[in-house]
């Protein structure tokens, strides 16, 4: 895949992951801990995941400051949507965005098929969107 | 100088494990307990994986045993649901703080394009000077938790 194809599904991942913390924000009131934990969780892990995946498909030679901007993409995504619902969820999906943002660009860097790859990782995350738009309208 | 960051994590694992054992919650410290067994292992894990030589094999098998420990150390201060969590993570977190440290020993495993040794080695302590200061953070937020 190109270049271009690689920025464009970045700054649609950045949008969207913007947009439902602009929503959570306003209907945080409604949430409770527990789900607001698994929030936290998923979306400090996707994040992490798609921009190490990402990133080191877009420069290949620059390994350590990837790991060093996944993880803190991946901290930063966790902190703020914890923060939105507890002290422990904010704790929690700080750490779980920590540990997949060291992960992911080894995952990255190993991949045969990039395409392919890239479509599966953004087909999980619109499932796991989906998954927490239903459970918070059933909440 | 990795030695010494490596001491630093360790010091404050078990400054912290004399802290809780005076003050437990229900589910309060069970987080706790995820995200300190979730973190640590893996970070002293990657240290002894790089301060270690590579050349003995039959050493691959300590900071998994050694993630073992720490989790099963953190999960005996509370109940058994907290026990099985962080023996849980803390071997998870020994195994994949194994592979990064060997990964950023040998870059071409990971098919990574190597530049330099030197270049390997600057990565290797920036990384792991990167990993102490996470490291430093979640146990700062868990010491604020604790009081």
């Amino acid at each position: 895949m190109d270049q271009i194809t690689f920025l464009l599904f970045m700054y649609s991942d950045v949008c969207i992951v913007l947009g439902l913390y602009v929503y959570l924000l306003r209907i945080k009131k409604l949430i409770g801990f527990q789900l607001g934990m698994n929030i936290s969780v998923v979306m400090g892990g996707m994040a992490a995941l798609l921009f190490g995946v990402l990133l080191i498909l877009q420069y290949p030679f620059h390994f350590t400051w990837i790991t060093i901007i996944s993880t803190l993409a991946g901290l930063v995504t966790g902190a703020l949507f914890g923060r939105l619902f507890d002290y422990q969820s904010f704790v929690t999906g700080l750490t779980n965005g920590v540990i997949v943002g060291l992960m992911s660009p080894m995952i990255g860097t190993v991949l045969e098929m990039t395409s392919v790859f890239v479509w599966f990782v953004h087909i999980f995350f619109a499932l796991c969107l989906l998954t927490i738009l239903i459970s918070i309208k059933r909440s | 100088m990795l030695f010494s960051w490596n001491l630093i994590g360790l010091g404050l694992v078990y400054r912290i494990f004399k802290k809780k054992n005076l003050s437990f919650d229900d589910r309060f410290s069970m987080t706790m307990c995820m995200a300190i067994t979730m973190i640590s292992p893996l970070i002293i894990a990657l240290h002894i994986e790089l301060l270690l030589p590579g050349s003995l094999k039959a050493l691959f098998l300590i900071p998994i045993l050694l993630g073992l420990l720490i989790g099963w150390k953190f999960g005996s201060l509370i109940k058994a649901p907290a026990l099985l969590t962080s023996i849980y993570n803390g071997t998870m977190g020994g195994i994949m703080g194994t592979m990064l440290g060997a990964v950023l020993q040998n870059p071409a495993l990971c098919n990574i394009p190597i530049e330099s040794e030197a270049m390997m080695t600057a990565n290797m302590y920036s990384l792991a000077i990167f990993t102490t200061f996470l490291h430093t953070l979640v146990f700062i937020l868990s010491q604020i938790n604790g009081q």
